[in-house]
């Protein structure tokens, strides 16, 4: 089936339908690693996005249960180039295509998608409507435009403070656990994660580091949170534009400087907002395994994987001694990790993963040695 | 951290010849390394012996040696230059070698020279067996079983414990030579005494095989802080058990999922940690299990390699460039990203595209030798290919090599036709599932024939391990050819019916107008005008290290079949440079080296310049070379959907060897101008009927000769001129297919052979001048006037390929009105072609007359190395005068003379290729070449002969054994070798020539004579030279065996009477001046200035 997506600027891409069939919406992400679909279309963090693998292959080595980052994929929609018709992979359980069909993603291959990042680094992030059901382009782009109004806030005063622009977003309330969950480990710390969207890899390395952890649902409020007594608490990564993100950063408010706190990615931003601070987004997000970061007073640094569109606007905080910037992007400079010994916190930008399966990554092992000193 | 200013002075060690796992790779990686190296402001001295490098263009370092790469000259240098460092990690398994020796012998100690890049510790730890399976262990990196032997009775012992098969490799070897799999004890036993004796450190790794297992790479990068990147990983398509050197590899991985990509780079990170490179990059290879994943290390090349030019021309991230900022102490976030412009060289290059890497196999050269692939590498050359999926990259692939093929089959050349596979006959499944099952160069082609007669992917991937996720993109391909054969006409002048959507799915499968025309039964061209008439171009897109997230500075392109045009053509006047494709026997470097002199003389002109090639070892494809690149397949369709876009004002073909040249008519006919001479003139000197023509009317003399197209006609010209005559295909290089044959049966056999090298054209037949002198001319000229670069005489006589031939550079023995008529003869020629452009002419003297054998109105093979003897950039001129300036305006109107001597000597790959005769012929079997240059014929043949590996003894045992033909004239060089004091051995029949003439001879048997005869001595390394001449047309068992045995052994051999009396000349020089002169070409070149000021 002939399918298309159309972006806001009107530019239009076909290629044909191998998922379920549909119409979606949504902001338009590039993804530039050559591995990892299964993982980044379950990043919950991902959540409502039209998602483009610019790597042209896709679904060679097939998808397995173990590979799921949350409980589903949350995209809206993905975009390839070509659809590998069989998988071969010792641990491979299943294709790509069934992947698509049981996580009922609607989904377009044979695009250029090497012209369509073109457009979106030329042009910036921006919406698309993508349908598999033969629409005609005036109709789809009129749909588009209607959509954009509807997610923009009409309350200035809250987009200028987050730089918000989609923030009727309802995403995170999706991605989230629903109640408290347990999850024991051996006789480490416990560790409360608010859950907007976390990671099973991250789960894994606190429960290699022996951590118990309390899985809790995004809008459990800061008196909760202290109730439960936790040792540190996790703000993960998760949906950035989102309607749930005020309450969040005032519970966030609340806690810093009570409870060690380490923040992932928009548990970073969500920190910097809860400190005073706003943020800014870029014209075209860090999404992809191959960023580098390194410390501001040397030249070490390592390579990360990213997954934002939003970054700390450092002129919105200015003269806080108090917090200590540990890395910054080689590139364009933003803050990739910053720490705290009086605010008892440490968030990163980019996403600790463990340099191997067994491993813990620094940032995790440096927010338990804030728990270990408080 | 900034860069190192305690240091200001750096030496760099090149790779020297081309040999079989030591390609230009090093010329690219050295060629940037200077010009990193500069570019920090260091002074550069450089050594390399292969003068048809870019690398060793004076303009390049600061000095440059081209100097044996030997540890006595280059301490000689290290003494004159004072270095304050050494950085060996460019110049290959050769230059990093020669650093290691320098340092165990604790000469860079002595002179206070450091070693950048990496030092004494990384290289034992990643090459020495022992330290390095201890380094691995200390990290909980998974080794196969494996143990060291450092004699036979322990190598035994470890492989039993082990059990078969095993996999031996002699440490210290280069592009896995020794190496060999052993199924049994009897082969464990050989194969240990071979490889004990080849590794230079006498130990032998006896190593589980972990045959089957995929084989996966990592190129990786490290600074002095520490920063790690993986610039990318690599599959080979061909699993464990074929060297990666000879694997069809693709990049990046395709069938590993992300935790087992991190699972490697997260090993890679602990093993260039553990190694202890702090300024550069290293290679590493792993195998995996295909079952369960398991891991283990193969090897690590704490160095730049082939796999890291493939790496950085597959990412566009220049490795060489970097590791040689990092060698000097800056880190990666300080190396600027020139694709970007804007981002930093601390990243990890991600690609949007699939690269795929081929092998070129020159099987054909070596009749007698299996076409069958292993652990110790073969391929001379690789072309790489890029498209947007598999299927698309691996036909450009196959099209890239220029093996004749157009794709993967259904392009008219297939062995086996869809007829003969539709029976299915026993025997024919056989043939075709060991050819699936036993790696070989054919095997993807076999694999087509495999799924044509129904083999399952299943089945097929029993056969032969390769990854099923491979298998079945090649089914694909397979699957579609059969839809587009539907569409087949009945008639060839029938218009073409393929639809629209159909044609642009197969043009995306990567399939070419060539197979289109076979599949439809119509003719490429119009499939070409079909195919643009439904509006189906290919588009060109960016290789810019980052899959479009940032905006890139340099125009590095490859086409697909999409929507959109990425390649935006200047307003500019602008030139198309065809360069030479792969490397093979008879087309290498030096003509790569021609092509980037093209691009630097366009630059000068303010013409913009685009090279079109696709071996990604080559200087010519490194993004700035060029002000634009395509990297594409020279075939004629896609060099015209080039000049569709670009529409350049010419095109260059006289560079890039055959390549360009077989494809000049049909560009020309389709509208593209050829710069220079002319393709009618082209024509003109390689068509024998026209050539004879132009002969007469200019009066100059040619060997008796005639052509024809069958045998019949074929021997009515031999009996008119007389055997032996010397029999050849037109429009083929390095004597492809190439025989003298001395009878009518002789006659008969090599027809057949060199018809199929040939079938469009006639065979060429020329009466041999026995024993005559051959002599090589390059010249330039611009219509008018021609000045000729260098007249070189060989030193081989008449009848060895002049690719083969050393040659001396003014002529030594040439008399002043030979030289004169050869001028004579040159100018003629020059005017009547009309040459514009280089020239290059094969002329033979044989009593006082001369002959002409070739004329070839391009670049010649000899033009780098006569370059640098004369200090005159021919090919830089050369593309001046295509571009309409006379010789008179570029200031070269006089032959240069020169005060010194230099001499061309050439490399041979015998040893890659067991039970192959190693005797020179009218076929090249050479892979590269060395230069030697001094003051005197003698000490600058020496030069060559110790360059070239030929290790000349000054005292010892000599054995002569020669055809009778050769008896007279051995013996003055027997006499001189007795005076110099070698003992002298010989066979009966050599014996006596000798002893007739006073000569003190100890006599050996025959082989089959009685014991201890040659091959006795040669095990035990009682003989130091031999001398063996071949006995004519047939040759003896016994005399195969000797040589043989002399190239395993590494005992010099000579084969030819005036290589031995050069050789004598050599020996004697050596013994007299034993220590070397060492000169920069620099010095060499102001000297020659100053006798032309004069």
């Amino acid at each position: 089936m002939k399918s298309m997506l159309i972006l806001e600027d009107g530019s239009l891409f076909e290629g044909n339908s191998i998922g379920v069939a549909g119409e979606k919406m949504g902001e338009v992400v590039l993804n530039t690693s050559v591995v990892g679909y299964q993982e980044s279309m379950t990043d919950p963090a991902n959540a409502g996005k039209i998602l483009i693998f610019t790597y042209p292959l896709i679904g060679n080595y097939g998808v397995a249960k173990k590979f799921f980052e949350s409980r589903r994929s949350f995209v809206n929609a993905v975009i390839i180039k070509e659809e590998s018709r069989m998988f071969s992979n010792w641990q491979a359980e299943d294709s790509f295509n069934n992947f698509l069909k049981k996580e009922k993603v609607v989904a377009i291959s044979e695009v250029d998608t090497r012209t369509l990042a073109v457009r979106i680094r030329n042009g910036g992030q921006m919406l698309g409507i993508l349908s598999t059901k033969g629409a005609k382009k005036d109709v789809l782009l009129k749909k588009l435009n209607e959509y954009k109004q509807s997610l923009i806030n009409e309350a200035t005063t809250e987009k200028q403070f987050y730089n918000f622009l989609y923030l009727k977003n309802d995403f995170i309330k999706l991605v989230s656990t629903k109640k408290i969950k347990e999850i024991n480990g051996k006789s480490g710390p416990k560790i409360a994660i608010l859950d907007i969207g976390i990671l099973n890899s991250f789960i894994k390395q606190l429960r290699n580091s022996g951590c118990n952890i309390l899985l809790l649902p995004y809008n459990t409020n800061a008196d909760k949170i202290l109730e439960l007594k936790p040792d540190g608490l996790v703000i993960p990564n998760g949906p950035e534009e989102d309607k749930a993100i005020p309450g969040i950063v005032t519970t966030v408010q609340k806690l810093l400087g009570k409870i060690p706190m380490m923040g992932i990615s928009t548990g970073h931003e969500l920190i910097w907002l809860a400190l005073g601070g706003k943020l800014q987004k870029l014209k075209v997000g860090h999404h992809g395994s191959n960023y580098p970061v390194k410390s501001p007073s040397s030249y070490k640094g390592h390579i990360t994987v990213q997954n934002h569109s939003f970054i700390a606007d450092e002129d919105s905080l200015k003269g806080r001694d108090d917090i200590k910037i540990t890395l910054r992007h080689v590139n364009d400079n933003s803050i990739e990790e910053m720490e705290s010994k009086k605010l008892k916190f440490i968030s990163t930008q980019y996403y600790p993963v463990s340099p191997g399966s067994d491993e813990v990554n620094t940032a995790f092992k440096k927010f338990l040695n804030i728990i270990k000193g408080s | 951290m900034p860069k190192r200013n305690d240091i200001h002075r750096i030496l760099m060690i090149g790779s020297g010849p081309i040999v079989i796992g030591q390609a230009c790779e090093f010329d690219y990686s050295g060629s940037q390394a200077c010009k990193a190296l500069r570019e920090e402001g260091y002074y550069t001295i450089l050594v390399n012996s292969n003068p048809a490098t870019i690398m060793t263009d004076p303009g390049l370092a600061d000095a440059t040696y081209i100097e044996p790469l030997t540890v006595e000259t280059v301490t000689e240098i290290i003494k004159k230059e004072k270095p304050d460092a050494i950085l060996a990690t460019l110049g290959g398994q050769t230059g990093l070698n020669l650093a290691f020796f320098l340092m165990k012998e604790g000469i860079l100690e002595k002179y206070g020279v450091e070693s950048i890049g990496a030092n004494v510790e990384a290289i034992s730890r990643a090459e020495d067996r022992e330290l390095f399976k201890k380094a691995m262990q200390e990290i909980g990196v998974g080794m196969p079983k494996s143990g060291i032997a450092t004699n036979v009775e322990e190598g035994i012992k470890i492989g039993l414990d082990i059990g078969f098969p095993l996999i031996l490799r002699p440490a210290y070897c280069l592009g896995g030579f020794g190496g060999s799999t052993v199924y049994n004890k009897e082969e464990l036993e050989q194969s240990l005494i071979k490889g004990l004796e080849i590794s230079p450190v006498s130990q032998v790794l006896v190593e589980q095989s972990v045959m089957g297992w995929k084989e996966i790479e990592y190129e990786v990068m490290r600074d002095r802080v520490d920063n790690v990147i993986m610039i990318t990983s690599m599959e080979n398509i061909d699993p464990m058990g074929v060297h990666t050197g000879d694997s069809i590899v693709v990049a990046p991985s395709q069938t590993l999922t992300s935790e087992e990509y991190s699972r490697f780079v997260n090993l890679c990170k602990r093993i260039i940690r553990k190694i202890g490179i702090t300024g550069g990059g290293a290679n590493i290879q792993f195998g995996q299990n295909p079952e369960n994943g398991d891991i283990v290390i193969i090897e690590v090349n704490p160095r730049l390699s082939r796999s890291s030019a493939l790496a950085s021309k597959a990412t566009g991230f220049p490795i060489a460039r970097v590791a040689t900022k990092l060698a000097v102490g800056l880190t990666l976030p300080e190396v600027l990203n020139q694709i970007t412009g804007k981002t930093t060289s601390f990243f990890e290059p991600t690609v949007d595209y699939c690269v795929f890497k081929i092998c070129r196999f020159t099987f054909e050269k070596f009749p007698q030798s299996d076409r069958v692939i292993n652990t110790s590498m073969k391929a001379v050359g690789e072309a790489m290919s890029i498209g947007r999926n598999f299927k698309e990259a691996l036909q450009k692939g196959i099209r890239s090599t220029e093996t004749g093929r157009f794709g993967l089959g259904s392009d008219g050349k297939d062995k086996i036709t869809d007829e003969i596979l539709r029976h299915k006959s026993k025997d024919l499944t056989k043939e075709v599932q060991d050819k699936i099952r036993i790696p070989n160069d054919e095997r993807f082609f076999y694999i087509r024939y495999g799924l044509k007669m129904g083999l399952s992917i299943d089945e097929i991937y029993e056969l032969s391990k390769i990854d099923r996720w491979f298998l079945d993109n090649i089914k694909q391909i397979v699957e579609l050819e059969e839809k587009i054969k539907k569409y087949r006409n009945k008639n060839v002048k029938s218009k073409i019916k393929i639809p629209q959507e159909f044609l642009m799915k197969a043009k995306k499968y990567g399939f070419s107008d060539r197979q289109l025309a076979c599949l439809l039964n119509s003719t490429e061209k119009a499939v070409r005008s079909y195919r643009k008439k439904q509006n189906i171009k290919p588009v060109y897109k960016l290789v810019d290290t980052c899959s479009g997230e940032f905006e890139a500075k340099q125009p590095y392109y490859y086409s697909t079949y999409e929507t959109e045009n990425e390649s935006k053509p200047s307003a500019n006047k602008k030139v198309l440079i065809l360069g030479g494709g792969p490397n093979r026997i008879g087309q290498g470097i030096e003509f790569d080296y021609c092509c980037c002199h093209a691009s630097y003389a366009l630059k000068e002109e303010g013409i913009e310049s685009i090279m079109v090639n696709c071996n990604p070892e080559t200087v010519s494809t490194d993004y700035d070379t060029s002000d634009k690149l395509y990297f594409e397949p020279l075939t004629i369709e896609d060099v015209l959907n080039i000049v569709d876009v670009e529409k350049p004002i010419g095109a260059i073909v006289q560079f890039g060897g055959q390549t360009p040249l077989n494809i000049a008519v049909p560009l020309a006919k389709a509208g593209l101008n050829i710069l220079g001479t002319s393709p009618d003139s082209i024509d003109k000197a390689e068509n024998r009927k026209r050539f004879q023509q132009m002969l007469k009317k200019l009066k100059i003399i040619q060997p008796e000769n005639g052509t024809a197209t069958s045998f019949k006609e074929a021997r009515k010209v031999a009996n008119r001129i007389g055997y032996p005559v010397v029999v050849r295909p037109s429009y083929v290089l390095g004597g492809r297919a190439m025989e003298i044959v001395y009878d009518d049966e002789g006659l008969s056999g090599f027809m057949e052979k060199a018809v199929e090298a040939s079938p469009e054209r006639p065979i060429l037949i020329d009466k041999f001048l026995e024993d005559a002198i051959e002599v090589d001319v390059d010249a330039i000229a611009d219509g008018e006037r021609c000045v000729i670069g260098g007249i070189m005489e060989h030193i081989e006589q008449a009848g060895i390929h002049s690719g083969d031939s050393a040659m001396v550079l003014p002529p030594h023995s040439l008399g002043k009105d030979i030289i004169e008529t050869i001028k004579k003869n040159t100018y003629a020629m020059a005017k009547e072609l009309n040459v514009i452009g280089l020239m290059n002419i094969q002329y033979a003297v044989k009593n006082n007359v001369v002959y002409v054998l070739e004329v070839n109105p391009r670049a010649s093979r000899t033009v780098p190395f006569v370059s640098k003897a004369i200090g005159v950039p021919l090919a830089k001129l050369a593309t001046k005068t295509m571009l309409g300036k006379t010789l008179q305006d570029l200031g070269f109107t006089k032959e240069k003379e020169i005060n010194h001597v230099a001499v061309k000597e050439s490399v041979f790959p015998f040893i890659r290729f067991p039970g192959v005769d190693a005797i020179l012929g009218p076929e090249m079997k050479s892979t590269g070449e060395v230069m030697g240059i001094d003051s005197t014929f003698g000490a600058a043949y020496i030069k060559s002969q110790i360059a070239a590996g030929q290790n000349l003894p000054t005292s010892g045992t000599v054995f002569i054994s020669v055809n009778n033909q050769d008896k007279r004239n051995v013996v003055f060089i027997a006499k001189k070798l007795a005076d110099l004091g070698f003992k002298i051995t010989a066979t009966s029949g050599t014996a006596d020539a000798l002893m007739k003439n006073d000569i003190e001879v100890q006599v050996l048997p025959k082989l089959h004579e009685g014991r201890p005869n040659i091959i006795d001595f040669i095990k035990d390394s009682k003989v130091d030279l031999i001398i063996n001449t071949p006995s004519g047309k047939i040759t003896k068992a016994d005399e195969v065996k000797i040589r043989s045995h002399a190239i395993l052994y590494s005992v010099p051999l000579i084969t030819t009477i005036s290589g031995a009396q050069a050789s004598v000349n050599g020996i004697e020089n050596l013994i007299k001046k034993p220590k070397m002169n060492i000169k920069s070409l620099q010095e060499y070149h102001k000297d020659i200035k100053n006798i032309y000021d004069k």
